[in-house]
């Protein structure tokens, strides 16, 4: 119960508050679900016309904004 | 009905809830089998005390080394309730889409209820066990680490399910475990109702902390078995709404007496 004496919070309570910040973050953080399918469509077209090695595509967010940056390594001659 | 029994980290009672839903299935006198998917890690089998008995996994089924009726072990307990291990010796990589979908399909031939036990949702491994499922039962503590991973563990099946490709939807629900209801009421436990708010998902039961679980993995008789177990209970419950059975959630409860609540009000 609250009572004035009480003023500690309870560590449920910061427990919640935690954990929804937290699980905010990590949803922020993840890729979006079609991704592996970017990835291996990205792969069939430049593969046409060079080699590739690997790809690294990264959802990145800054503020407001998203952006996906996509890095496409190619084999070396 | 195929039912994957999820979690995000391990150590969250998952194993436990398989064997004692699975067999409070069968107490309601409907077919079950528990499959255990933890490759590597075989435990379903000391839960259920049929440890002795295996003689052929689940992976050599896949791989057509042994039929199912071969692999297929009856529980002691129940004549309903079947169990197929888990491979030892094997790691989880050995897991293929194609034979899962069909090791799967022959079992729900068989069986009303397809219970498999996942691997933690933070290893590899579960994504395939979670494939096939057309419903998910997320094992859950009271506690940050376990609801956090639960939730990447319930992204993770929103995405790579099949039935979710398929334009469908997973029917999801929430099983918490471990509740120690004295913490609960002093507010140093996590309660249902927050962890239902965050996570955002159907409650399907509550299970309280009970000491008889160890006994019971000790014996390898699950705690359904025991009549007096508050857990037991629970477990019971669990199943009988699986089955159709509309049962009210019941809130775990202390056990102390007058003295303990008029204490518990103070502080």
């Amino acid at each position: 119960m609250n009572f004035p004496w009480n003023k500690k919070q309870k560590s449920a309570s910061i427990a919640k508050d935690r954990l929804r910040i937290a699980i905010m973050t990590d949803k922020e953080n993840e890729n979006y679900p079609f991704m592996e399918d970017l990835k291996r469509d990205i792969i069939e077209v430049v593969k046409k016309y060079i080699e590739v090695r690997d790809i690294d595509i990264k959802k990145e967010a800054d503020g407001e904004f998203e952006a996906l940056s996509i890095d496409v390594q190619v084999k070396e001659k | 009905m195929i039912i994957a029994i999820i979690s995000g980290k391990g150590g969250v009672g998952k194993t436990t809830a398989t064997a004692n839903i699975g067999l409070g299935i069968a107490l309601n006198q409907r077919k079950c089998v528990v499959v255990d998917f933890d490759i590597g890690q075989r435990n379903l089998d000391m839960i259920l005390g049929l440890e002795n008995r295996v003689v052929y996994d689940m992976v050599q089924v896949m791989d057509g080394e042994a039929s199912l009726k071969q692999a297929l072990i009856k529980s002691k307990a129940n004549e309903n309730l079947y169990f197929l291990a888990a491979s030892q010796t094997k790691d989880k990589s050995v897991l293929d889409s194609n034979k899962i979908k069909k090791l799967v399909d022959d079992l729900s031939e068989e069986f009303e209820f397809v219970l498999l036990d996942a691997p933690a949702g933070i290893e590899s491994g579960y994504e395939h066990t979670i494939e096939f499922a057309d419903t998910a039962i997320v094992i859950v503590n009271p506690e940050v680490s376990s609801i956090r991973d639960s939730d990447r563990a319930i992204g993770i099946l929103d995405s790579k399910s099949q039935k979710v490709k398929d334009g469908g939807e997973v029917d999801k629900y929430l099983v918490i475990n471990r509740i120690i209801p004295e913490m609960v009421e002093s507010g140093d436990m996590l309660s249902s109702e927050d962890i239902l708010e965050i996570l955002n998902i159907k409650l399907l039961g509550k299970v309280a902390e009970d000491k008889g679980v160890i006994e019971a993995s000790n014996q390898g008789t699950p705690i359904i078995l025991d009549s007096k177990s508050m857990a037991g209970a629970a477990y019971f419950r669990i199943a009988s709404r699986l089955c159709g059975n509309n049962i009210p959630i019941q809130e775990p409860t202390t056990t102390r007496g007058l003295v303990g609540k008029i204490k518990g009000i103070f502080s």
